[in-house]
């Protein structure tokens, strides 16, 4: 450790506010770089199982509606 | 086949020339465009002349960069909608010469009287005398490098309704080492250093475009003008 | 020889599965790796001589700018292999490296921002390499803004891909042309350090968040063309019965 103490290690002699605005800014745009992709696949996995369930009732409601429609 | 591949260039050079002359208010607006942003710039800027004259080679190149820009548009767009672009398309010529014809004919009718007429904005601007003849040369060959790089973005894009505006994000980065090289050619002239360096790179960057560009329009028309 | 591993290697389907099993570790050792650089850069590196702690900054924007560019090659070189053998999965590779790439793109000219602050006493110089940078952003975000203007997949991709190959040539004269401009109108700045000439301490640092981020590039680049073959590939069975098996997970 370079540092003497956590105190230290925030503040950098002046310079913490810069070297934390730079890491927390990127790992930000990092972390969303990693949960973007997986929201819309969440959102498009749900949209294709809502898909296939729609097809389902699709196929299995002629039979069924013979007489009405 | 020398000349066959010869006669697809002339022809759609006349054809493209021939369309521009029939529609000559249409094709004299980048120009008008190109001195009309020219009196606004001693409104925002400055009149003062030596001031004027410190920026006069850079406005000059932004100017014939927007002008050619709002003019390249429109380069493909009345092909496709009539169908004579697809028409080109299937057509047995080997397809870039036709293409740089129809550029070449969009230099003609923007490039080249925008450096013609940028005597005039030098002269409004106070541009230094030493910076005339570089400027005429440097516009020269810039605009036809713009003319062919824009005819990419062009061909990206002539499918789309709104693609003027998604034109311009393509193709005004690729226009930043002829901006460079350009207004450095004017610029060294005035401070009396030997300007024919920068403008040899210009002339580099316009052989290079000639020879690739056409092949990249006639490659991105094949995608995105046939459904 | 076979080519079979090729043609395997285009199948979006095999690629999803295969990515499945692998990817998990993958991103295990991404985040290992860039954790370590990063605690070892920020906490144990000694400082620099003459910009003292600011030039921790360095284990963020260096790495940052390397996979900006080596990104932009990435995902033209997909984009040609897509046009040369007509494979779908290099499209959806090319998709999902431009917002990647326009992201890196960003950290690095943010980090460089804010290192120009105690730096050079300003947040913004005209510098060569920051001027590249910043073109560099505009490239990708026209590859993305083409990609979405088209409805078509297939024209979008391949428009895309176009637009990539032409500044695939063009970068290397932008940069150039930038640097040439810039040693032209050079204003009196401190040179920064450059990588090789750094003692040990705080290059061992760099090293090791490098290969995290290129580790970091390979997941993140998965993971997007992961969602994209699912997007393009919805149609298809496979998808479906991936769908049906997991429908009460997700």
């Amino acid at each position: 450790m370079y540092f003497s103490s956590f105190q230290d290690l925030l503040t950098m002699d002046g310079h913490g506010v810069y070297v934390w605005l730079a890491v927390i800014v990127s790992l930000v745009v990092l972390a969303w770089l990693v949960v973007a992709p997986l929201l819309s696949r969440r959102i498009l996995l749900k949209d294709i199982a809502r898909d296939i369930l729609r097809e389902r009732a699709r196929q299995s409601t002629p039979t069924d509606n013979h007489g009405e429609v | 086949m020398a000349q066959s591949t010869n006669s697809g260039y002339s022809a759609w050079l006349k054809r493209d020339l021939l369309l521009a002359y029939r529609r000559r208010g249409e094709a004299a607006s980048p120009l008008i465009f190109f001195v009309m942003v020219s009196t606004l710039i001693p409104l925002v800027l400055t009149p003062d002349p030596a001031r004027l004259a410190m920026v006069a080679a850079g406005l000059i190149w932004i100017m014939a960069l927007l002008a050619t820009l709002l003019s390249v548009e429109a380069l493909f767009a009345s092909d496709y909608q009539d169908g004579s672009l697809e028409q080109l398309l299937i057509s047995p010529q080997l397809l870039p010469m036709p293409l740089l014809g129809k550029i070449t004919a969009h230099w003609l009718t923007t490039g080249l009287p925008l450096t013609l007429a940028s005597p005039l904005l030098g002269l409004m601007l106070s541009l230094p005398l030493s910076g005339y003849l570089p400027m005429l040369w440097s516009l020269a060959l810039g605009t036809a490098c713009f003319s062919l790089t824009g005819a990419v973005g062009a061909a990206l894009t002539v499918s789309l309704r709104k693609g003027g505006l998604l034109l311009s994000l393509l193709v005004m980065p690729l226009y930043m080492p002829v901006i460079i090289f350009g207004t450095a050619t004017i610029s060294y002239a005035i401070d009396g250093v030997n300007w024919l360096p920068p403008l040899a790179i210009l002339g580099a960057l316009f052989a290079a475009s000639v020879a690739l560009c056409p092949l990249a329009v006639a490659g991105a028309l094949r995608i995105t003008s046939v459904h | 020889m076979s080519w079979q591993w090729f043609h395997r290697l285009g199948s979006p389907r095999w690629f999803y599965q295969t990515s499945t099993r692998w990817l998990p570790l993958l991103a295990l050792i991404a985040a290992a790796v860039l954790i370590t650089g990063l605690v070892w850069g920020l906490a144990v590196a000694p400082e620099d001589a003459k910009q003292g702690n600011s030039f921790r900054i360095i284990y963020i924007h260096v790495p940052a700018s390397f996979l900006a560019l080596a990104g932009y090659y990435i995902m033209a070189i997909a984009g040609a292999v897509g046009l040369i053998w007509k494979i779908k999965l290099s499209y959806m590779v090319m998709k999902s490296a431009a917002p990647i790439g326009a992201a890196l793109t960003f950290i690095a000219l943010f980090t460089g921002a804010i290192w120009g602050k105690p730096t050079w006493g300003t947040y913004w110089v005209w510098d060569a390499r920051i001027t590249s940078m910043l073109i560099l952003l505009f490239l990708y975000l026209g590859v993305m803004a083409l990609q979405y203007a088209y409805h078509s997949v297939d024209a979008a991709s391949k428009a895309g891909a176009i637009l990539a190959l032409v500044g695939t040539v063009n970068i290397p004269i932008i940069y150039k042309s930038v640097d040439w401009w810039y040693t032209l109108h050079q204003p009196a700045t401190i040179k920064l350090t450059s990588a090789p000439s750094m003692h040990m301490d705080m290059f061992l640092p760099l090293l090791v968040m490098i290969i995290g981020f290129y580790l970091f590039y390979a997941a993140a680049l998965i993971l997007h063309t992961r969602s994209e073959i699912l997007r393009r590939e919805r149609k298809t069975a496979w998808v479906r019965e991936l769908v049906e098996s997991k429908a009460e997970i997700y």
